[in-house]
């Protein structure tokens, strides 16, 4: 029971990672980035490419967060210009079928020349006991990024100017432009640093399983499920959706096995929605 | 410091503002009154690029800034407090003010003076905006707009939903503010005495037109200023 717990909540907070990152450009840009988790195997498989041709781990590490982080730069300064003119639902709208048709592209582009790659990376060692439950090295090192990434997350959007521009514009963006924040520069910001977020969870999900071009819809889906379940544009909503959720999930898989985990966690997704419309730490509107 | 020359704003279709002319010299304070809709919010909000001029000129420090997005405005030294007031209202009172001083680092010696001017403010560094009373909050709005120490102050009715006693010591602590910096004030205000008590000069609005300008003092004297805003008859 422990371990399945311990489990869970490890792939929580790599869930709670992807998600976050989807939904501070939800609160600041009222976008849905439904090429979030193709951002995120993109920039695994050219860490992968490059570690296979000899580069150091460390390098295929930076190129995986870079290349996550570049793509979701280009698609905010290009593609999703037309869509910042609309505002409200329709801007949601647009951007909705913008991002997948991204997606599709990335995922084309994958399948088509890196089929078979897969970013795999490990720590050797034994198994590591807590609370006398043993865990594997790799989970470790993946809820370690997790617990590391949400950390440095929570403590910039608290402490620091640009953080508290961020907030203050999912607040009221008029009355961030009225304190001299550009709601669209710092937006563009946000745009790269879910990108890297995304890039982050590529890195935790290569060491605690493999990230190839076949589970791109997967991270995307999951990411879309605990955002909306969190609460559009909260991030401490994602943090909590994303443990319950990872749990949820662990759980589902060890009582009735992979096919019917994914019909259990979006049945918990519904229920919490049914009683919470704006999800679990969402604003009423 | 804020020159406006022949300034038509439009909601849509329909043109609120008509070729309305102000001139604020540095260190003045200047009223803008008139009745309801008279125009007085949409001057303010086209002259801080909150809305856009259909046509016109803002000039302010001498340079044109027609159309120049409101977060520019603000970072060039022009605060605007919007009726509305847009605080963080899930923000601490101390994050707000914090915010105001954006992109700058928050000095203290600067919240050290708006505290002396709101002392309200001081005793609720941990409240949450949303929870202070209406009072409180426009303290607040006016406390962040002055974090960034501007030279042009612009605020929009400033003691809308004040009790009469605190409208008045609103209008006391902008006074202070006066005496010991160098800003500039344009207040639009429908609380014509109270407006006068403090500012200089006033325009009177008038379905977006400039109907009358003068000294404070001597529109008071004016017989049709007396007998729309004052209250007084004959």
């Amino acid at each position: 029971m422990i371990a399945i717990l311990l489990d869970g909540l490890a792939f929580g907070l790599q869930l709670s990672m992807l998600a976050v990152g989807l939904t501070l450009i939800y609160g600041l840009g009222g976008v849905l980035n439904l090429a979030h988790g193709q951002f995120a195997v993109a920039g695994g498989i050219v860490g992968a490419l490059l570690i296979g041709r000899g580069a150091g781990v460390a390098v295929g590490i930076v190129a995986a967060l870079g290349v996550a982080a570049l793509l979701a730069a280009i698609v905010d300064v290009s593609l999703m210009r037309p869509v910042y003119r609309l505002t409200g639902e329709r801007r949601v709208l647009l951007s909705l079928l913008v991002t997948l048709g991204i997606a599709f592209v990335i995922e084309g582009y994958l399948f088509a020349n890196h089929a078979a790659v897969s970013f795999n990376l490990s720590v050797p060692g034994p198994v590591v006991r807590i609370l006398g439950v043993g865990m594997r090295r790799n989970a470790l090192v993946a809820a370690a990024i997790a617990i590391v990434t949400l950390g440095v997350l929570i403590v910039f959007l608290r402490t620091t100017r640009l953080g508290r521009a961020i907030r203050s514009i999912i607040q009221d963006e008029d009355g961030a432009r009225l304190v001299g924040i550009d709601p669209g520069r710092v937006r563009s910001l946000v745009f790269v640093l879910s990108g890297l977020l995304a890039g982050l969870f590529a890195v935790a999900e290569a060491f605690n399983s493999s990230v190839g071009p076949d589970r791109a819809r997967l991270f995307t889906i999951l990411a879309l499920i605990v955002t909306v379940v969190g609460g559009l544009g909260s991030v401490s909503g994602a943090l909590v959706a994303g443990l319950l959720l990872g749990v949820t999930y662990v759980t589902a898989q060890f009582l009735v096995g992979s096919f019917l985990t994914y019909v259990i966690l979006l049945l918990a997704a519904v229920v919490i929605i049914l009683v919470r419309p704006s999800g679990l730490l969402g604003r009423a509107h | 410091m804020l020159e406006v020359r022949a300034l038509d704003v439009a909601h849509g279709d329909t043109q609120v503002v008509h070729g309305v002319d102000l001139d604020v010299a540095a260190g003045e304070a200047v009223a803008i009154i008139g009745s309801n809709g008279a125009g007085k919010t949409t001057t303010l909000k086209a002259i801080c690029g909150w809305l856009p001029a259909r046509a016109g000129t803002v000039r302010f420090d001498g340079r044109t800034v027609t159309g120049t997005p409101t977060q520019t405005l603000k970072r060039a030294g022009m605060a605007y407090v919007p009726a509305e007031r847009h605080l963080f209202p899930t923000m601490s009172v101390t994050e707000n003010l914090q915010l105001g001083a954006y992109p700058a680092k928050p000095a203290r010696a600067q919240r050290d003076v708006v505290f002396e001017l709101f002392p309200r403010l001081a005793d609720r560094g941990t409240q949450l905006a949303g929870t202070m009373s209406g009072g409180e909050q426009q303290m607040l709005a006016v406390g962040r707009a002055l974090m960034s120490r501007p030279r042009l102050l612009m605020l929009d009715e400033p003691t809308t939903g004040l009790a009469p006693i605190l409208a008045e010591e609103a209008y006391r602590a902008l006074a202070r503010l006066r005496e010991d910096g160098e800003i500039t004030v344009v207040v639009a205000e429908q609380q014509v005495p109270l407006v006068f008590g403090f500012a200089d000069r006033a325009y009177v609005l008038e379905d977006g037109r400039v109907q009358l300008e003068g000294p404070c003092d001597a529109l008071a004297d004016d017989p049709a200023v007396r007998r729309a805003y004052l209250g007084i008859d004959r």
